[in-house]
């Protein structure tokens, strides 16, 4: 297993966020991490990289211990994670915010492959579309990990046009592809049913199922997590 | 890598140096020496305050590592009986090295907190100046009697330093070298890793900056080059004082290096150079130095946030605007 997280939790004074945490990651797969608002699934994603740090359990990447160390080895390590599309370096060019994160490991090679076109690389960030700030966004994190490594994404879709979410999918596939492992926090449904190999699902920090796609679709756990029991409604 | 166009490094570089030898050519007044001699040590300080001030942070001791500095060079000169040019190293190293244990209690903490830490620092690093160890630092009547500059062993002679020219070319060498590294280490991979860290120190975090231990490189640095300053200082003026590393001082950094840009290398050269010139202009108005500074600060605040660096930039895209304009309405005119 590439990543695996090891009975994770995570109190934050009276408020237990994620409660004993287990979950693997495949490498080379697209791993949904879905649930309902409050499920916990940005404080996991910041367990991961180091911006909290755990109250108990630890996380394993590639067979070391990363819970503990600061958010940048962590990185170094070969975790990279994307945040919103809105969060960039705002006064620094496109360019600069791929050569930001390609300067720190000496990867500049590749930098223009995936943002695309050099027709936006030198506008500042403020000007992109959403879809081209999530882009920009993905490409950081992919220049970040050169390592084939672990793409912890979250909410790629949130605001996009059809079409801009289709094209981001893609990019997605083609990271996979390239040998690539991403987990995705995502709430359109239809496009994480779509693009995961695998999906976890989590309610009130705890782990109520994981399985293929269409596992998850047909589990009554996740049925009444996300629209509420037919008892409680009759 | 220039990040946006503009003044090229080399070009405002070439501009600098040329500008200071220009000084000498042009007068050997020894009044004029002076504030130009002034005025390159303020530039090593502002510069140095903000390459700081790159990674968002305001450091308000900088001017105390100035102190260290300068105390330090005094003590070892004329306690130790060193030369000069041996505690020019040592003194700078000193400001760096107690840099380090300063910058990791004060960089624990950012923003208006850190502003505050350091800014008590500056207070009690003054205030030990002024009341600690008065047979060696010399109390509330200063710390006097510091030589000049020793004469510099060449082959086939020695240079000396007691007039103003030659103080005044040392001080300029001082200042070249200091801008030479400042202005390099803002157009190369760690200017680019300081922007991101004061835009988005957390992203730059999870994108593999060990923001702390860069954050303290830069702190250590800056206090180097303060110290630099304060080292030459000592030996220039020849009497220290606890005030002279005191707020009032560290306001006119700040207020030099804001009015010209703090987001820019360029920014404190342009201050500085505008506001020492305007400030010898109004001596008769000295008293008021500070209310007029409080006042330019506000209005450059109000009207041009980036400082007097960003006005060439700000004029041509007006202009662009009005010959934009000017184009659309004839357009307007052509079109059916």
């Amino acid at each position: 297993m590439l990543l695996e997280l090891r009975g994770v939790s995570k109190r934050f004074g009276g408020l237990q966020a994620v409660t004993g945490l287990s979950m693997t990651v495949a490498p080379r797969t697209i791993h949904g991490l879905i649930g309902p608002n409050g499920a916990g699934k940005s404080t996991v994603f910041n367990l991961l990289t180091g911006v909290l740090p755990l109250s108990s359990g630890e996380i394993v990447f590639k067979g070391a211990r990363v819970s503990g160390l600061r958010p940048s080895e962590i990185c170094r390590r070969g975790i990279a994670r994307t945040f919103q599309a809105t969060t960039l370096f705002r006064e620094s060019t496109v360019l600069d915010n791929v050569l930001i994160a390609s300067h720190l490991h000496a990867a500049k090679a590749f930098v223009p492959t995936l943002i695309g076109t050099a027709a936006y690389r030198d506008k500042e960030r403020s000007v992109c579309t959403g879809a081209q700030g999530l882009l920009v966004s993905l490409g950081l994190a992919d220049v970040a990990d050169q390592r084939a490594g672990n793409l912890p994404h979250r909410e790629p879709l949130a605001g996009l046009t059809a079409q801009e979410s289709a094209d981001t999918m893609a990019v997605l596939r083609a990271l996979r592809a390239e040998g690539k492992t991403i987990l995705l926090v995502e709430h359109d449904m239809r496009a994480v049913m779509g693009l995961c190999d695998v999906i976890t699902v989590l309610d009130h920090g705890v782990r109520i199922a994981e399985g293929t796609p269409r596992d998850i679709q047909a589990n009554p756990a996740v049925i009444e997590a996300y629209l509420g029991a037919e008892e409680s409604r009759a | 890598m220039p990040r946006r166009p503009g003044l090229s490094p080399a070009l405002g570089f070439g501009l600098l140096a040329v500008a200071g030898v220009a000084v000498p050519v042009l007068t050997r007044d020894s009044y004029y020496l002076d504030v130009a001699t002034t005025m390159l040590m303020n530039l090593v300080l502002t510069l140095s305050l903000r390459f700081e001030m790159s990674t968002g942070q305001l450091n308000m001791a900088h001017i105390s590592f100035m102190g260290i500095g300068a105390y330090a060079s005094a003590l070892l000169v004329t306690r130790a009986g060193w030369s000069f040019w041996a505690s020019l190293v040592v003194a700078l190293l000193v400001a760096a090295l107690v840099a380090v244990p300063v910058g990791r209690i004060a960089l624990r903490v950012s923003g208006p907190y850190y502003f505050l830490i350091t800014f008590a620092f500056l207070e009690v690093l003054r205030l030990f100046f002024n009341n600690s160890f008065v047979d060696y630092l010399g109390g509330p009547s200063g710390l006097v009697e510091i030589p000049r500059p020793h004469p510099l062993p060449l082959s086939g002679g020695a240079i000396g330093f007691t007039g103003k020219l030659p103080q005044y070319w040392l001080m300029y060498v001082l200042c070249l070298v200091a801008a030479a590294v400042l202005i390099r280490l803002e157009y190369s991979r760690f200017g680019l890793v300081a922007s991101a860290i004061r835009q988005r120190d957390l992203l730059a975090e999870t994108l593999g900056v060990d923001v702390i231990r860069y954050k303290l490189g830069v702190f250590v640095l800056g206090s180097f080059f303060a110290g630099l300053a304060g080292v030459f200082f000592a030996h220039s003026h020849q009497v220290l004082h606890s005030s002279d590393f005191g707020l009032e001082p560290m306001v006119l950094l700040v207020v030099f290096t804001v009015i010209g840009g703090a987001q820019s290398v360029w920014g404190p050269v342009v201050g500085t150079l505008v506001l020492s010139v305007t400030s010898e202009l109004l001596r008769e108005l000295h008293h008021y130095e500070i209310l007029v500074y409080g006042a330019v600060l506000m209005v450059v605040m109000l009207v041009f946030p980036e400082g007097l660096v960003s006005l060439p930039g700000r004029i041509a895209r007006a202009l662009d605007r009005r010959r934009g304009s000017k184009a659309r309405a004839v357009g307007a005119r052509v079109a059916p």
